[in-house]
């Protein structure tokens, strides 16, 4: 019995210290609603910026690449490397190892000594071959 | 990753953070300053909000409390912020919520605190219980012995005030 009657007198008293929360003043509820509101409004203002810029960025890739514009891009921009490098790179002289022009002006090897001849870059003895007499056909008239 | 802003909706979460300031500070324009002052950290700090951590409000009231603790020395709670007024003057409704103040005014800081977590700001007892990292259980506990003090509290201010005895009787 004095439990039940302890409950009530609590739920009492709960009901009442809700029923009696101190309230803020109507001029610091406009204020500071005023404060967040403009807040919010501002961030979604700034992300709405930033979401445009990207949606506007995705449509004009997106129309690019339906008309195979993004290729024409790439290959451009390879090519505007290519010539950059070939501006930038420093070439030296190019000297060809094997050409006509050498061949003809190169230095004249060494003629090799008489009785031998040049096998192979070398001079060796170029032997008679042996059994072998060459006769000249008789003079028929 | 979509972000839930806290402050969505910020009517009810003023007046909730204002009536817990107001439990434990006292009604007036310290709990003012403490709640506007609130809003402003949680502006500033929205970003951090983790909506999976607990909901808008506990997250404020958080704010709020590290405010009252920081606040500075010269704003001591006194019954004087809670209140007062001539009780003959006044309407039955009136001179319940003064002496209702005013009680709450005299509990511990702890009582207060509880009182205005529970009561200003409508936490439940487990959401109190995760705020001050204790069990649901001890907080149920110790909200019900803060009411039974500030019950007693109220019975000696009906005793001394014959203005108050007198609207009880006429309820």
């Amino acid at each position: 019995m004095r439990s039940w009657r302890r409950k009530r007198e609590s739920a009492g008293l709960e009901a009442e210290l809700r029923a009696n929360r101190p309230e803020p003043s109507p001029e610091l509820l406009y204020k500071l609603e005023a404060r967040v509101r403009e807040d919010g409004r501002r961030l979604r203002a700034g992300s709405f910026r930033i979401a445009f810029a990207g949606a506007l960025a995705a449509g004009v890739l997106g129309a690019l690449a339906s008309v195979g514009g993004l290729g024409y891009a790439a290959t451009g921009a390879g090519q505007a490397v290519e010539k950059a490098t070939r501006v930038v790179h420093k070439h030296g002289v190019t000297t060809l190892h094997k050409s006509a022009a050498r061949a003809q002006y190169s230095k004249p090897k060494a003629k090799c000594p008489k009785g031998k001849k040049r096998v192979r870059g070398k001079c060796k003895k170029v032997k008679k071959a042996r059994g072998v007499n060459f006769r000249r056909p008789p003079f028929t008239g | 990753m979509f972000r839930v802003d806290p402050l969505a909706n910020p009517e009810p979460l003023i007046r909730r953070v204002y009536a817990y300031v107001a439990y434990r500070i006292g009604d007036g324009p310290d709990a003012e300053d403490i709640t506007s002052e609130t809003f402003e950290r949680a502006l500033r700090y929205k970003k951090s909000y983790d909506s999976r951590k607990g909901e808008p409000v506990a997250w404020l009231i958080g704010i709020a409390r590290r405010c009252i603790e920081g606040r500075p020395a010269n704003l001591e709670i006194s019954s004087e912020h809670y209140e007062t007024a001539d009780r003959g003057e006044l309407e039955d409704d009136a001179l319940r919520r003064i002496v209702l103040s005013g009680a709450v005014g005299r509990l511990e800081e702890r009582d207060r605190e509880l009182i205005g977590l529970r009561y200003g700001a409508d936490l439940t007892a487990r959401q109190i219980a995760e705020l001050h990292g204790a069990k649901t259980n001890a907080i149920e506990v110790a909200l019900h012995r803060a009411l039974g003090r500030l019950r007693a509290q109220m019975e000696g201010d009906e005793e001394s005030s014959p203005a108050v005895r007198k609207s009880q009787a006429g309820r």
